[in-house]
């Protein structure tokens, strides 16, 4: 049996990409299950999904805790998640990036694989949806499955959800994603990830009713107001470069930001001039800012 | 003078690391609702996407008492709530139940038109982003001729919803409560204006407000508002209010934009045949037109009677 | 001041005398009365709280939790359907541990839709979280209205509570009824002042939050050792009660001439006010039968219940409604308190179904019965199906 990770973002496409590995595994002749870490995440939050394989049914419904291999959509996860956490000794993982496996530090004792899948589904799907290249990658990476499979695997779930032209595209994407995904000894982690702390009360603890009670915790705050601890930041793909000295302080952007993380500042040490802060600990980069601007003073950039 | 941008405090009662989608029309609709309401406010929210993203245990982005009971009952509990605070000797905090479109105008219709019958002194918001969105995009009544939905896909034979939007506000309207107004995300100032006249007065006062899903709508984020400006601008949503029944149109479109400008942002409506679009600028037209042909009705309401 | 009066006033009237903050009602047939009686009350100006009259049972329940979320002490009533429609919500009163008091009315859940005695309403809710307690007679709706809030706003309980009492037998039956002074009830309940849930601007709290599963499993676990918990305060408030006003219920169950009993029925509702009866007239034969009132099917009298089979030779269950494909409910409970506790033969009695009269011959039927289990030391029969056509009991 060997049991696959994969972390990417609300709205990646991460589900798409377990299941139709499991498809392609069970094209093989395998039992092969898939499964979305069950919550209820928004688009560019955080996400998990899971795809098991073995050659006889598989009856283990629990979620995967030591994986064989990682598969990260996104590298700007691996800031944000420990995505080796668990991962078995000779593991392996694949990652989208346009780095060399080289460069990444992600720990001893396993492979890293690497290969540019935002470059190949732009090239190849004329979009950033890298949940089929990805799986070229993982073929070539892990040798689990045949770049055969993964195309059964991507024409099947794929095909069926958005149409088999598109279906073929992507195992397009993922054949070339193949080709160029490249493989290394993982290297020490610079440093050790740190896992944030979580408030885990026992029944004693617990307010009861599941009241929302405002107070400090050993993971920081809970309760009203809280949710500031949650620093959406990392779901940022664009940022916004903002220009003050265009600003007029007509505080659209201000008002339009869904996150809040706007303020108006006084700016250049005039009291009568004002100009924006973002506060990139919680913005998203959804660019209404940029957008709404009407003196062009913010900018998107990756 | 009413309230503007320019007067909201700097303030969030509902604060950022929130987990709404990037570029969510209904995070700016209630962030600055809230900052004219202020603090003396108790908010229900039924089940929804502001339900999940305003709150996961133990965080919540309210600062304010926030409660939330189940889908179809936000003007049941926000009577209860109401009227408990009565008795705690607190007459003078605002109750506000804040709910989709599925909430509303499908599920919640029950308990709403009892609530505004009894004419509760409560303020009910219909954020409307014209779908079930937080369990992935199925219709509700609420959704608009010709969209994509998971349960009005685009098929071979049948390409989105095959029925049109059914007009909540004015259904509203015609219980005779003392404020009925519909808002769109892409319009501030006169959002801000009808939460704060809404605030200001007693009895049961309903917002639709028009806000955008870029998640369930198919655009990009970065189109929230623009999205929302071209539908009024179009006239697939009228910006009205009536303040005891006289109602009056607080946005008239120079000139309305083909309808089809407003369709070629959104995904949702790609699909559409010509046919199809023909059929939505027919029924946008109309709508207009008894919109229009209401106000000239309505807006004069008891003066001939008084 | 003692009037005689149906048990649906017996219910308003302990409500006013509760001094509950929020009602929110909807009638239907056989609660109607409590419905209307709170409406005079509050028109007549004696009764100060808000009242919402709501389009349904979901509204009523949805508007009482809310309530109750906010801080008021809260009240509503209903039956059947009204109940079944109540469903999803009896849930979230509980989950908030809020001491929301509800008088039912058991009637009858359709199909076949009827209007009579049957609890087939109530039962289904046995996993709500509610402390669910039955009366046999229109004093007791009255007394455990008032008791009932105390036990439920109690700190080592904060649950919701409903009280049970048979349609017609005893919402549209007048009897003798001891109504409180207020100065009384005053006394005995004070005002309440919750700690654990509410919503104040001044003290924000959110109350009902999305919540992952990392605390939902210990939420569940208070929730059960609060209803564990609650036996302790049933009897508390039931002494206390007893010692004010003279009426003492005895806790979670009332035995009736069980002290050298040979065999035990436990009895549900106004069964056992006319069970009481005919354990009288078997006494009067020297048959040595006894009587379990069971007051509360939430918490369960475990250990009361094993107390007496371990002192009879058989026991019985008698219940209004039937689990298909296993039995009535309330023997279901009992048995299970049982298992491992008694090798004595347990049988169940189902009579009343959809409000046929239970007659003292039928209870006879059923003591007859246990006396011969108690005697062959085997379970004649274990689901016995009283006066039905064609089914041989």
């Amino acid at each position: 049996m060997f049991e696959v990770r994969f972390h990417g973002r609300g709205g990646q496409g991460a589900v798409m990409a377990a299941q139709a590995l499991a498809s392609a595994a069970f094209s093989e002749g395998n039992y092969a299950v898939a499964f979305p870490y069950f919550g209820a995440e928004r688009r560019g939050a955080p996400v998990l999904a899971f795809t098991r394989v073995d050659s006889k049914k598989i009856y283990r419904k629990t979620q995967v805790y030591e994986p064989d291999f990682v598969v990260v959509l996104d590298d700007s996860l691996l800031e944000m998640v420990d995505v080796t956490e668990g991962l078995k000794d000779g593991g392996v993982v694949v990652v989208n990036t346009r780095k060399k496996p080289e460069e990444l530090a992600l720990g001893e004792n396993i492979k890293v694989a690497t290969v540019d899948a935002t470059g190949v589904a732009l090239e190849v799907l004329g979009q950033p949806i890298t949940n089929s290249s990805i799986l070229g990658a993982f073929a070539k990476a892990t040798g689990a499955v045949s770049m055969d499979a993964i195309e059964k695997g991507i024409m099947d779930i794929f095909g069926n959800k958005i149409g088999m032209k598109i279906a073929e595209k992507n195992c397009r994407a993922a054949k070339a994603a193949y080709d160029r995904t490249i493989s290394a000894d993982g290297r020490p982690r610079e440093k050790e990830f740190e896992k944030k702390p979580k408030w885990l009360p026992d029944v004693k603890e617990l307010p009861i009713g599941g009241a929302g009670v405002k107070m400090e915790t050993n993971a920081g705050m809970i309760g009203p107001g809280s949710f500031l601890e949650n620093k959406t930041g990392g779901w940022r793909t664009f940022m916004p470069i903002v220009e003050n000295d265009k600003c007029v302080a007509c505080q659209l952007c201000w008002y339009f930001c869904p996150e809040g993380c706007i303020t108006m500042v006084p700016y250049d040490n005039n009291r009568f001039k004002k100009g924006i802060a973002i506060d990139l600990d919680y913005c998203k980069g959804c660019g209404i800012c940029a957008h709404e601007c009407p003196t062009h003073a913010i900018e998107m950039k990756r | 003078m009413s309230i503007g941008i320019k007067d909201l405090p700097e303030e969030n009662l509902f604060t950022a690391g929130h987990t709404a989608c990037a570029g969510c029309g209904a995070a700016i609709v209630v962030r600055n609702i809230m900052k004219v309401l202020g603090e003396n406010t108790v908010i229900y929210t039924p089940a929804n996407c502001l339900l999940v993203f305003g709150a996961t245990y133990p965080h919540i982005a309210w600062k304010v008492p926030y409660h939330h009971v189940a889908f179809e009952n936000t003007a049941a509990c926000a009577t209860g709530m109401k009227r408990a605070l009565n008795t705690l000797g607190k007459e003078d905090t605002t109750v506000v139940g804040f709910a989709g479109d599925g909430g509303t105008a499908d599920i919640g219709m029950q308990a709403l038109s009892a609530a505004a019958e009894r004419n509760e002194d409560i303020i009910y918001v219909m954020y409307d982003n014209e779908a079930y969105m937080n369990t992935g995009i199925q219709r509700s009544g609420s959704t608009p001729y010709g969209a994509w939905t998971t349960t009005t896909p685009a098929g071979k034979v049948i390409k989105g919803k095959e029925l049109f939007k059914k007009d909540v506000a004015q259904i509203i309207l015609a219980h005779n409560v003392p404020y009925v107004a519909t808002a769109s995300v892409g319009y501030p100032q006169d959002m801000l204006k009808k939460v704060e006249k809404a605030k200001n007065m007693k009895g049961f006062r309903f917002l639709q407000i028009y806000s955008s899903c870029p998640t369930g709508w198919r655009h990009p984020t970065d189109i929230t508002v623009e999205i929302a400006n071209k539908a009024v601008e179009s006239g697939m949503w009228t910006l009205f209010e009536a303040v005891d029944g006289r109602m009056e149109i607080t946005h008239r479109p120079k000139e309305r934009i083909p309808v089809q400008d407003y369709l070629k942002l959104q995904g949702r409506f790609r699909h559409m045949s010509e046919e199809q679009i023909r059929i939505l600028q027919n029924w946008v037209d109309k709508k207009w037109d008894r919109d229009s042909r209401l106000e000239k009705a309505l807006k004069m309401l008891d003066e001939s009677t008084d | 001041m003692k009037r005689v009066v149906t048990g649906n006033y017996a219910a308003a009237f302990a409500a006013m005398r509760a001094r509950v903050n929020v009602v929110a009602a909807f009638p239907i047939t056989p609660q109607t009365f409590i419905v209307e009686h709170i409406s005079e009350f509050v028109n007549d100006g004696i009764m100060d709280c808000e009242f919402i009259r709501v389009e349904s049972e979901h509204s009523a329940m949805s508007a009482t939790v809310s309530a109750s979320a906010t801080g008021a002490r809260a009240f509503t009533a209903t039956a059947s359907q009204g109940l079944a429609l109540m469903h999803e919500i009896l849930f979230t009163a509980s989950g908030m541990r809020l001491p929301i008091v509800m008088p039912v009315v058991n009637r009858t859940l359709a199909a076949p839709i009827g209007i009579w005695a049957e609890m087939n309403d109530v039962m289904p809710e046995r996993d709500a979280g509610w402390i669910l307690a039955f009366v046999e007679d229109n004093q007791e709706v009255h007394d455990m209205v008032l008791q009932a809030y105390r036990i439920a706003e109690d700190n080592r309980v904060l649950l919701p509570m409903m009280v049970n009492l048979d349609a017609f037998i005893l919402s549209h039956t007048v009897e003798p009824v001891d109504l409180m002074e207020p100065e009384d009830a005053d006394r005995f309940l004070p005002s309440y002042k919750p700690e654990h849930a509410y919503l104040d601007p001044e003290r924000p709290m959110g109350v009902g939050i999305f919540t992952p599963p990392e605390y939902i499993q210990e939420e569940r676990y208070q929730t059960h050792a609060a209803m564990e918990g609650s036996k302790q305060v049933i009897k508390e408030v039931n002494d206390e009660f007893a010692k004010m006003f003279g009426r003492d219920y005895g806790g979670l169950v009332e035995e009736y001439r069980m002290d050298d009993a040979e065999v035990a029925l436990l009895t549900l509702g106004t069964v056992t006010s006319t069970a009481r009866e005919v354990v009288d007239n078997l006494r009067a034969e020297g048959k040595k039968v006894g009587l379990v009132k069971v007051r509360f099917l939430r918490p369960y009298p475990t250990d009361e219940i094993r107390s007496v089979a371990s002192r009879v030779k058989a026991i019985g269950i008698y219940d209004r409604a039937i689990s298909y494909g296993v039995g009535g409910p309330a023997y279901i409970e009992a048995r299970s308190a049982l298992y491992g506790h008694t090798d004595i033969p347990i049988s169940n009695y189902l009579a009343g179904i959809g409000g046929r009269d239970v007659m003292l011959s039928d209870i006879e039927f059923m003591f007859n019965d246990l006396l011969k289990n108690a005697e062959s030391g085997k379970v004649r029969k274990e689901l016995v199906w009283i006066n039905t056509r064609g089914v041989e009991q």
